[in-house]
């Protein structure tokens, strides 16, 4: 019972933000209401018994990504003509809304259906999750950290301000 | 507890953030529902890692949640690079290539 009561008003926290980000005209709102859900989320990872987990979404998801974000809004400080001038928000919300609710359904659905339990079994620990990483998931993991260093130079050269070769394209 | 209301959470925001995709015009908003389906995807993961009780499913929402890291950087600096260009935020302006398409 403090299960499912903890597991609904996570659930909340979590659909709440994600409205929130998909409804907001200020990005810097959207960010926020972006943090409550992944906040929440890390907490559904610790409710599913997955502490590791639930750490590194917190330190990775909230602790770099949502900063890095807002960051960048601030940074931007796009001023109220420069936002996308989105008339009938609400409709074309409302209309794809109509339009994926099917597809929700049918994940739900054939996800649900497959299993209706959970293990019994013990086996997804922190130490489990170590020795599996290194041993069956060694290559993913490698090529993970080739991934973040690709990103981490390719974000340096398209974020650069190239005023000449800018000039030179044009 | 069964399994079944993580399922519900996770399609539930799954949707939620393609709606957003689709129907917002903000480019951070846009960024934002991505990063929102990679989590309820990697929510998934760690579902069927706990009904199956084998720890596979958790290493792989471990290195999604580095692949989300490495997605927030190369878009964020996309952004900026994009808002630099054109001064607005809006995904509409971003239509060089279908420009030169139709020039040519």
């Amino acid at each position: 019972m403090l299960e499912l009561s903890l597991f609904v008003i996570l659930a909340l926290f979590i659909v709440g933000g994600a409205v929130a980000t998909i409804t907001n005209r200020q990005p810097l709102f959207s960010a926020f209401g972006f943090l409550v859900s992944m906040l929440a989320m890390a907490g559904v990872f610790g409710l599913l018994e997955n502490q590791f987990l639930a750490l590194a979404q917190i330190m990775v998801s909230v602790g770099a990504v949502v900063v890095l974000n807002i960051l960048s809004i601030m940074t931007v400080n796009a001023k109220e003509e420069n936002l996308p001038k989105e008339l009938h928000k609400y409709r074309w919300i409302l209309l794809s809304a109509v339009l994926v609710s099917p597809v929700t359904f049918l994940i739900y659905k054939s996800m649900s259906m497959a299993y209706q339990h959970f293990s019994r079994l013990e086996t997804v620990s922190t130490k489990v999750m170590g020795e599996r990483l290194f041993s069956a998931w060694v290559l993913p993991f490698e090529i993970v950290s080739i991934l973040l260093l690709t990103a981490m130079v390719g974000a340096i050269v398209i974020a650069r301000k190239k005023d000449v070769i800018a000039k030179e394209t044009r | 507890m069964t399994p079944e209301p993580f399922f519900f959470l996770a399609a539930l925001l799954f949707s939620i953030a393609l709606v957003g995709v689709v129907s917002r015009r903000n480019l951070f908003v846009i960024y934002m529902s991505i990063e929102l389906m990679l989590t309820s995807t990697s929510l998934v993961l760690v579902i069927f890692s706990k009904v199956l009780g084998s720890a596979d499913g958790s290493v792989m929402a471990l290195l999604m949640i580095a692949v989300i890291a490495a997605e927030a950087a190369l878009f964020l600096a996309m952004i900026i690079h994009l808002y630099r260009r054109n001064r607005t935020l809006d995904s509409e302006m971003c239509d060089e290539l279908k420009q030169e398409a139709n020039n040519a």
